[in-house]
């Protein structure tokens, strides 16, 4: 459904369906108890989740539990993946991001954290090189992002990626909490609007 | 943790898509979670937005883990080692701890018969454990005569792949003894250029390998259990 909308027979968009059919077959595969699957989703999943929950954790070796953590799971799980109602890269991201947010959140890795990070926060805008692998649903979701007010954009970029609760935000952006929380609730109703049109 | 309550219960965008983008601290989190558990509309909300926020990871730049992440995730999804199989069952669990323990016995009785001839050396013990503390296999050697018992006490069941013994002398490189046996105790002759590394603080360890042992000399699959030598 969503993921197929993009302009037809565009190379990108044949190459990353093909992609796509080739994760769903996998996970198939997977809830079937076919490890040799799980190798090939591991081979073309790993490296992404692994820099996606790196950004949020900081510790490599905190990131490799995550990882072992995620890839077990999506082993006892996959029958629970429905293609009809997910794809399978945001799939893996949501189950690493949680997981990842999770740890964060449990203390050890925040409290480790250094300072000079406070000033990363507007360290997210896309990279040249993000927007030549950018599908449909990438660019429908930053045209969306870019009709936001900057600051309200740079605000979810950084929530997203680096996985931060309202008061760490608020700290990092040095806005009051009540302002950021605005913020976000706001951007969050406006994307929706946006991404509905 | 939230300073603000009441909040948005006509609209669960607002708070679906705080929970996805990762804004909410970690008790209201779990609150979230079970209300997601009861609703699935708020559960259809949070797939919405796992699926349009989502596709943000595609500016992250990979990044190659360390291949130990995929052999861990491999040993752990092996045969027996998940999805309720033997190493799940606690049955098995009591019945091998059982046998173990009486094998264990029976092993250094037999060794301390053998030993009553003049030892320089007293023999040499490992327990070989899995990451999680239980005990795999019992290894037991007799120095004298260089050889070396290794007794499966809870190993897991492993199809395809084969079990393969090191000796690792502290600070050296891992050495193989030889092929082992999940389900039966297989003595071992230990090669004569090895003997005097078989000492205390040396390591065996278990890995998985291809059918027929390593192909390179040195391990390449999980260690699946490892223990140190200490004298009886």
């Amino acid at each position: 459904m969503w993921a197929m909308n993009g302009p037809a027979g565009s190379t990108a968009s044949i190459e990353q369906d093909a992609a796509r059919k080739q994760l769903v077959a996998a996970l198939a595969r997977i809830a079937g108890g076919d490890k040799s699957a799980l190798r090939l989703l591991y081979r073309d999943t790993s490296a992404k989740l692994f820099a996606v929950c790196l950004r949020i954790l900081h510790d490599e070796g905190e990131v490799e539990d995550v990882l072992q953590d995620v890839y077990i799971t999506v082993w006892r799980r996959a029958g629970t993946f429905d293609p009809t109602r997910a794809s399978p890269i945001t799939w893996l991201v949501a189950i690493a991001r949680n997981r990842s947010i999770d740890r964060l959140r449990s203390g050890a890795a925040a409290r480790s954290r250094s300072l000079d990070e406070a000033a990363e926060v507007s360290d997210d805008a896309p990279s040249a090189l993000a927007q030549i692998e950018s599908t449909d649903e990438h660019r429908r979701l930053v045209d969306c992002l870019n009709e936001l007010e900057p600051r309200h954009a740079a605000a979810v970029r950084s929530a997203f990626f680096g996985g931060i609760a309202y008061e760490e935000l608020a700290r990092r952006m040095n806005m009051p909490l009540g302002t950021v929380k605005s913020w976000i609730r706001r951007s969050l109703l406006r994307l929706r609007e946006c991404l509905e049109r | 943790m939230s300073d603000e309550p009441t909040r948005d219960s006509d609209d669960p965008t607002p708070v679906a898509g705080e929970y996805v983008l990762g804004v909410l601290g970690a008790a209201e989190r779990r609150a979230f979670e079970a209300r997601m558990a009861r609703d699935p509309q708020l559960r259809a909300e949070v797939e919405y937005w796992e699926r349009r926020l989502g596709v943000l990871a595609s500016e992250v730049k990979p990044i190659d883990p360390p291949p130990r992440v995929w052999a861990n995730i491999e040993a752990a999804i092996a045969p027996g080692a998940g999805r309720g199989g033997l190493w799940q069952n606690l049955s098995f669990w009591r019945w091998a701890t059982v046998g173990a323990a009486a094998v264990a016995a029976a092993c250094l009785v037999a060794l301390v018969y053998s030993a009553r001839a003049p030892v320089p050396n007293l023999p040499l013990i490992a327990k070989l454990q899995a990451s999680g503390g239980q005990a795999s296999f019992v290894a037991t050697v007799d120095r004298r005569g260089a050889g070396l018992t290794i007794v499966p006490a809870a190993a897991p069941a492993v199809s395809e792949r084969a079990l393969e013994l090191w000796l690792i002398a502290p600070g050296e490189k891992p050495q193989s003894l030889g092929l082992i046996e999940a389900g039966r105790p297989v003595h071992i002759t230990v090669p004569a250029r090895l003997i005097q590394s078989i000492a205390p603080q040396a390591t065996l360890a278990v890995s998985l390998e291809p059918p027929g042992g390593s192909p390179t000399g040195q391990p390449t699959g999980p260690v699946i259990a490892s223990g140190k030598l200490t004298n009886l």
